[in-house]
């Protein structure tokens, strides 16, 4: 039998949150569990990491064949070989950047969670940077064997300074590209596109602050500058992430 | 249903930027000094650095309606951004032809890596490409968004890269402007003023243009959208 009642209104009592009985979450502990995850993901599969430096030897042994072996000497491309497969393969690492969380469909529950925007974004970068610093600690040894003629301890350790410098740079860029490449199509396009633009300023003063030390100049005046410009780059670029950060994944 | 002062603004700066633009071909082609180094070759710098420097304004008018977007989410100031970006796009390969240009005749070669400001642009025009690639990969509002923060990161790095050029490469470029002044005598800087201001006209006309027909689109679309529901 129709009825023509209305259908009782069923009442939902929905309290009110209670703001002061949220208990403020600071930043530090979040960041360390964020950047713990990442680490210890990868200790477990090891699958970005060996792919990368699989990618940066492949990377290599091209830049040998394409430009090493036309020169008796390549100490003067060490440099540029260096900077430009690190370039490469950080597009690896900031492609690969939420692809845990994308895979894993546990991206939702990260930006549900009671984290500040900006802690995401540093997590990533500190992420990235750790993949970078990993990297380096394989691909520079490995370049200055293979295309450096001579070069002392100490020039290694001042390379590797430089390399913590433009890594900062590097991960900054590299963790906003990734936050926007996350929620696009085509993020696999998208990020070398985004990415490597951005990051030349950072290559020139990477490249030429390493060939002032293993390029046989001992620039120290030219180190100086250059080190001088990819510090502004990382806080220019930490500057424009700090200005953005709330706006990537207000959503 | 567009905007009908929007339609007036653009003939009266369309005729303006016209007019100037003939007053600015005729006076760096019959009226200035030719230079005793260089000769007929040097008045392409009139239009070269008129256009680089407009080319610069307009990505600076993309960032700051950046961050006017991420202010106050109005999809007008999207438009106004996108379309300074595109007339950017625009300015920088002029750029890079008269550039070209200018390098042909001095070093008989089309391009040179050695000069920063050449190199800094075709960093740019990669920057910026990628904007348009990133809107395509977008959709609905975060499209506006991302493009808003993209304007404003992009902008910060474009003085990087030209000074990490600049830094990196030999002065191989005459220095027209330095921090002492215009390098030219002023008979050359009268009618590089009048270049600047009627590319910085031919910019604003274009950007209206523009703006005319992303309103008028904008409009077609709600026009449709609501005929779709009746």
């Amino acid at each position: 039998m129709a009825t023509s009642q209305t259908p009782p209104r069923l009442e939902i009592a929905v309290a009110e949150p209670e703001l002061a009985a949220v208990p403020r979450v600071g930043w530090r502990g979040p960041l360390a569990a964020l950047v713990r995850k990442d680490v210890q993901l990868e200790l477990r599969t090891k699958q970005t990491a060996i792919g990368m430096v699989l990618f940066a030897l492949v990377a290599m042994v091209i830049f040998q064949f394409a430009i090493g072996s036309r020169t008796d000497d390549a100490t003067p491309f060490a440099a540029g070989i260096i900077w430009a497969t690190v370039a490469l393969t950080a597009v690896l690492a900031v492609s690969r950047a939420w692809a845990a969380e994308r895979e894993g469909r546990t991206i939702d529950g990260l930006l549900a969670a009671p984290v500040g925007r900006g802690v995401l974004l540093t997590a990533k970068a500190v992420s990235i940077f750790l993949y970078l610093l990993a990297l380096e600690i394989v691909v520079v040894p490995l370049a200055v064997l293979f295309f450096v003629e001579s070069a002392a301890a100490t020039d290694l350790a001042i390379v590797f300074g430089l390399c913590l410098l433009a890594n900062l740079a590097l991960a900054i860029v590299g963790s906003l590209v990734a936050s926007l490449a996350a929620f696009t199509r085509g993020r696999e396009l998208l990020v070398p596109a985004l990415f490597l633009p951005a990051i030349v300023p950072v290559l020139i003063a990477a490249a030429g602050g390493t060939f002032s030390v293993l390029g046989g100049t001992d620039d120290m005046a030219e180190l100086r500058g250059y080190s001088l410009l990819l510090a502004g780059c990382a806080v220019v670029f930490g500057l424009v992430a700090y200005a953005t950060y709330e706006f990537v994944f207000d959503d | 249903m567009t905007n009908a002062r929007g339609t007036r603004l653009l003939a009266v700066t369309g005729t303006a930027t016209a007019l100037l633009l003939a007053v600015s071909v005729f006076g760096i082609f019959l009226v200035a000094p030719e230079d005793a180094d260089q000769g007929i070759i040097q008045r392409i710098f009139y239009f070269h650095v008129a256009i680089a420097l407009t080319s610069f304004i307009a990505f600076l008018v993309a960032a700051i309606y950046g961050i006017v977007y991420l202010r106050t989410r109005k999809p007008e100031y999207d438009r106004i951004g996108v379309a300074s970006v595109g007339l950017g796009l625009f300015f920088s390969i002029l750029v890079l032809i008269t550039g070209s240009i200018w390098a042909k005749a001095s070093w008989g070669t089309w391009w040179v890596w050695e000069d920063p400001r050449l190199a800094t642009f075709v960093i740019v025009l990669l920057l910026y490409g990628a904007y348009f690639l990133l809107r395509s990969s977008a959709d609905g509002e975060r499209q506006a968004r991302y493009s808003a923060i993209f304007a404003i990161a992009a902008f910060a790095s474009v003085p990087l890269s030209f000074y990490s050029v600049r830094v990196a490469q030999s002065f191989v470029h005459p220095v027209v402007f330095t921090p002492s002044g215009a390098n030219m005598p002023s008979t050359m800087l009268v009618w590089f003023v009048v270049a600047q201001v009627a590319m910085l006209g031919l910019f604003w006309t274009l950007l209206q243009m523009e703006l005319v027909q992303r309103r008028t689109d904008a409009a077609l679309k709600r026009l449709k959208a609501q005929l779709e529901v009746q």
